[in-house]
């Protein structure tokens, strides 16, 4: 019945961020009329080549509209994008509840796991669709927006994507993507699942071995700061697979959508590095040890 | 041949703009030029009734013509090179009224006599004469012919040919063209042995009756070829820029002179357009030509003869895209001067029910490959989106494709066009508006998916490229084995680099490269054995940040299509334990077919790795098959909603399950007999797997059936005069003489296809006759007997 609840919400929100998405266009249609004024008295003015305080007390109405404009347009926007990101939760919550269902639920038949290509595209898909932080000016970025890590107690809620560092078969330490099932208050340790269903593993890990992904982009035309820099030694998901290694930013993102472009570590090149290769903003985060290899 | 040959030139030498009433084919009725009063006769018509007309003068009168073109042999002084009446004809065209000159009147221009002009004539045959009377009325048309060209390149090889024609009656000798346009034939294969080779190639597994259909269509098309009137080279200048003019310009000039202009002129030698061009020729006119030809066709379908329209309409376009393919495709083996006939192999694996069953593989042209924007061209494509042309092929647009042209050989049996249309418009575009995230793909979409479509969109493409020690290698193919080679050995770190480039640049391998960006990303680098029958795959990788997209499969999936293009089906590999998985995907097996005779020390054999083998099936296009496969499983899932709708019951589900049970029959399952399912349990009986006794076996028993009292509504196809809504209502007719045609045209490849049929006998007449009418009795008694025979034969269960 949830799940039903949750489809009858989304199609709400979904009429509301129609609404939203109109009156954004009717607020940009009403301010272009003072927008065009602006222009115009600025042409007369330099026209008459000089301010009269005729001019300036126009001019300062002028403004004060066009700013009032601005803001409401921006107050829509953001409230289309609150409706976006609570429509995403309503999808992630049922994404979780419905893998909860699958779990306990014996009756059904086995879910099929998904072929590799499948998730790959899936996890590239989930990267192009992080939200990008839009702040309100002068706001600094928040913790788990691009490079900014979480706060020391932040706790990962379950179906967050982590990189968490786990034993793999040969005893090799690895880093893998991978999904918060539960936090323990008491032990202070994450229940992970690996990314990989074919992995299928279930992780108990401490949190110092779990590095939440970034859950905001960095825009890098406002937000530069919150982008790692030029050189900068991190960990990223290496193309076409689930595992993290140790990389150098060789260039990092120069718009919204555009990916890091970074040097992974690897012996098998003369000079110790890959060819650069693209990953995404939500794959890429800080690289904690420094000592190891 | 040569009525209905006339018939056809007379319609293929106009232009094609001209229109005009013109019958159709061979066969077709030759009337349409055959009538003396009409001014319109064909050119060559006109030329050989004029000859009749000189060759029939008196000596004297002959004697005055070739006069006209004959030097003054008075002295070594006198230039003269041909007599000029003193008394010029007052009407033209009245040669046997005007007396002719007498052998002493003076020529008008060296004042020599007539007898000075043509004493070299005295002791000639009458024969030679009428020879050079024939190159006079040639040299007359010509003369004509070049003041009305309008074209200057073509005007230019009139009047060359003029000159000649009079060179040739002056010297008494042969019209032999001369300088650099070569002596046919120009090219082989020439355009005939092609075509053969394609019908060989394309339709030797059909059944007799539909191969003599494609033979009859290539006769045709050659016919028309032969009698086709080119382009001028300005013309095919305008139409492909950046083509080879040049060379067209050549081809054209040796066509006027050896096939165009000698068909009005029979003094010059002359040969037919299919006979001495080839490849090159048919590539530079093609498009045009077939563009052409439909369009004709399509505005004068109604002056066909009935039985070629359908011919024309239905198969010709589908004929002529798949020639298409082979024209401009890259690696089409019909060209080959050594073209043999796939082996006898390939066409027996058709009947292996294997991966495509003879019962399907009919239908299969509907989905296989496409021709849409003319590109890859096997059949015309329901699905405008899925051609998958190889890189580095010349596709043109075809351009003015109409939907006649579209309409292809459907077969009896097929599923309604519009229900396929109506399916496709679900596939192409899937469920549109969305939003991002359903428009990417799906979870079950196939694996070579993304790769097909990136390959469409130009973002990958595929080369075959191999190192050659003959010829001077071009810089970008090395560049690219250079990448090859360090994909190579990233991604087989145990393989020692040095050997890795040993074979890579080895002229005996070659390598099918995938290259995204400018850039080397995989590739399949094999040697072929011709002479063992089969290839061997050596290194195969795709760089590990382009890994699990689907190029590996497609890159297999395109070296498959490359082998059947050049008649090797088999695949052989050793596999370390990490490729195993991957070759498993390919369709590869560790179950060998090929006999180690066959490859033992041929193949590199490598410790610790598994041998596999892959076998392909000729018929199967594998780098659409996931496309393919999955339009049949769409339009299946529609047949079977559209079945639903119709029965709209709803059951309650099965418990029995819950409740322990493993199995149940399925005529248990509550409603699936209403569906009308039948129950398949009483077709078990055996399979005959040996062809001839099948065939005995049904011979036998259609026999039986078609003597029984019963049978005799049934025996041959209901004619429309007698029930002229029958094929309305009745959608796939069928009755017992088709069933014999069909089972020796070796149809019924199995029983299922023969009880099949016989079920369809008595389920058409129950559909198109009320049940207590006689018909339905005796539909009701024959069905009876049929089964009782089936079982007796054992080919169904008691």
């Amino acid at each position: 019945m949830a799940l039903v609840s949750a489809d009858t919400r989304i199609s709400e929100l979904l009429g509301e961020l129609h609404q939203l998405i109109k009156q954004t266009q009717e607020e940009r249609s009403r301010s272009e009329h003072n927008l065009v004024n602006i222009q115009k008295t600025h042409e007369r003015m330099q026209t008459e080549n000089k301010i009269s305080p005729y001019y300036r007390t126009k001019l300062r109405g002028l403004y004060t509209t066009a700013k009032a404009d601005a803001e409401a347009e921006c107050n829509i926007l953001r409230k289309s994008l609150d409706k976006i990101a609570e429509i995403k939760s309503l999808l992630e919550e049922r994404r979780i509840a419905a893998k909860i269902a699958g779990m306990y639920n014996d009756s059904e038949p086995p879910r099929k796991t998904m072929r590799r290509g499948v998730l790959m595209t899936l996890l590239q898909q989930s990267a192009m669709t992080l939200p990008l932080w839009i702040g309100k000016p002068g706001e600094k970025p928040p913790p788990l927006c691009g490079a900014i890590p979480a706060s020391s107690d932040y706790v990962a809620k379950p179906g967050d994507k982590v990189a968490a560092r786990v034993k793999a078969v040969d005893g090799d330490e690895q880093w893998i993507l991978a999904e918060v099932v539960s936090y323990s208050h008491a032990t202070n340790k994450y229940e992970v699942d690996d990314i990989d269903e074919e992995g299928k593993e279930r992780h108990t890990l401490s949190r110092r071995r779990i590095i939440p992904l970034p859950q905001w982009k960095a825009n890098p035309e406002t937000d530069p700061e919150a982008l790692f820099h030029k050189d900068q030694l991190v960990l990223a998901l290496y193309p076409q697979t689930t595992c993290f290694y140790r990389a150098l930013i060789h260039a990092p993102p120069q718009r919204p959508q555009d990916d890091y472009s970074v040097l992974f570590e690897d012996t098998s090149y003369a000079d110790g590095y890959s060819p650069p290769l693209n990953v995404a903003q939500r794959y890429v985060v800080t690289c904690k040890e420094t000592k190891k290899k | 041949m040569a009525e209905p040959a006339q018939a056809f030139q007379d319609q293929c030498v106009r232009q094609p703009e001209a229109g005009g009433a013109v019958s159709m084919g061979p066969g077709g009725s030759g009337s349409s030029n055959s009538d003396p009063a009409r001014p319109g006769l064909s050119q060559q018509q006109r030329a050989s009734q004029r000859k009749a007309q000189v060759r029939a003068f008196p000596r004297a009168k002959k004697l005055e013509k070739l006069g006209v073109f004959s030097a003054c042999k008075v002295n070594d002084s006198c230039k003269c090179n041909g007599w000029k009446n003193p008394n010029p004809p007052t009407a033209p065209r009245m040669d046997l009224q005007q007396p002719a000159a007498s052998l002493g009147d003076l020529c008008r221009s060296c004042e020599h006599t007539l007898a000075d002009h043509v004493s070299h004539l005295e002791n000639v045959s009458e024969d030679e004469i009428n020879r050079l009377l024939g190159m006079v009325v040639d040299v007359e048309n010509l003369f004509m012919s070049v003041h009305k060209e309008e074209d200057t390149d073509t005007k230019q090889v009139y009047f060359y040919l003029f000159k000649l024609l009079r060179k040739c009656i002056l010297q008494m000798s042969c019209p032999v063209v001369e300088g650099s346009l070569g002596s046919p034939p120009f090219e082989k294969p020439n355009i005939e042995q092609g075509v053969l080779n394609f019908i060989q190639y394309k339709f030797s597994h059909l059944p007799p009756k539909e191969r003599q259909t494609m033979t009859e269509l290539s006769k045709m098309f050659l016919l028309c070829l032969n009698y086709w009137k080119l382009e001028t080279p300005s013309q095919f200048r305008q139409r492909s820029q950046n083509s080879d003019v040049a060379t067209y310009k050549v081809n054209y000039t040796r066509w006027l002179c050896y096939c165009h202009v000698p068909q009005s002129c029979d003094s010059l030698p002359r040969y037919e357009t299919t006979h001495i061009f080839g490849r090159s020729l048919l590539k530079s006119i093609f498009s045009v030509t077939r563009r052409q030809l439909l369009e004709k066709f399509r505005v004068e379908k109604e002056k066909l003869v009935p039985e070629k329209r359908t011919l024309i309409l239905t198969h010709f376009p589908k004929f002529l895209s798949m020639l298409e393919e082979e024209i401009y495709g890259e690696n089409s083996p019909i060209w080959e001067l050594d073209f043999k006939v796939p082996t006898t192999e390939s066409v027996q694996l058709v009947s292996n029910p294997g991966v495509v069953s003879t019962a399907t593989v009919p239908s299969a042209p509907l989905f296989s490959k496409t021709l849409n924007h003319g590109s890859s061209l096997t059949s015309i494509n329901i699905d405008s989106t899925s051609s998958e042309p190889m890189p580095g092929e010349k596709r043109k647009l075809s351009e003015g494709l109409t939907l006649e042209d579209a309409k292809r050989i459907r077969l009896m049996g097929d599923i309604p066009m519009e229900l396929v249309n109506e399916v496709m418009l679900t596939i192409t575009d899937p469920a549109a508006m969305l939003g991002p995230e359903t428009s990417l793909l799906s979870a079950n979409a196939a694996r070579d998916e993304t790769a097909r479509l990136e390959e469409r969109r130009g973002i990958i493409e595929f080369h075959m490229i191999g190192n050659s020690l003959s010829q001077k290698s071009n810089k970008k193919i090395l560049m690219w084995l250079v990448g090859l080679q360090n994909v190579f050995s990233h991604q087989l770190p145990r393989m020692p680099k040095e050997y890795i480039t040993r074979l890579v640049f080895d002229p005996k391998h070659k390598t099918l490269v995938l290259i995204k960006d400018g850039r080397v990303i995989g590739g399949i680098c094999f040697r072929m054995f011709p002479s063992q029958g089969f290839t061997e795959i050596v290194f195969c990788a795709v760089t590990s940040n382009e890994q699990v997209k689907g190029y590996g499969t497609h890159l297999m999936n395109h070296l498959k299509e490359y082998h059947i293009k050049h008649n090797i089906l088999h695949f052989l590999t050793y596999a370390d334990e990490y490729a195993i998985g991957y070759f498993k995907k390919q369709g590869f097996s560790k179950d060998i077919k090929v006999t180690k005779s066959r490859y033992l020390g041929y193949i590199k054999d490598y410790e610790g790795a598994t041998l596999m083998e892959c076998e392909l099936n000729p018929r199967i296009p594998y780098t659409e098959l996931s496309h393919i496969i999955k339009k049949q499983k769409e339009i299946i899932k529609k047949l079977i909603e559209r079945k639903q709708a119709q029965i709209r019951k709803v059951y309650p589900g099965l418990n029995c399950f819950k409740e322990g049970v493993h199995q149940i029959p399925v005529e248990n399952i509550p409603g699936i007999r209403e569906t009308g399912w039948k129950f398949l349990g009483k077709e078990k009986g055996k399979e005959i797997k040996d062809p001839d006794q099948l065939y005995n076996t049904l011979k036998n028993i259609l026999a039986q059936i078609k003597t029984h009292p019963s049978a005799w509504p049934f025996m041959e196809p209901v004619k429309k005069s007698e029930a002229h809504d029958y094929y309305e209502i009745i959608r796939f007719p069928i009755d017992l003489k088709t069933m014999t045609e069909r089972l020796k045209n070796h149809y019924y490849v199995t029983k299922k296809l023969f009880i099949a049929d016989l079920q369809r006998v008595i389920t058409n007449c129950r559909e198109y006759n009320p049940p207590e009418s006689d018909y339905c009795k005796y539909a009701n008694s024959l069905e009876k007997f049929f089964y009782f025979k089936l079982k007796e034969s054992g080919l169904i269960e008691k």
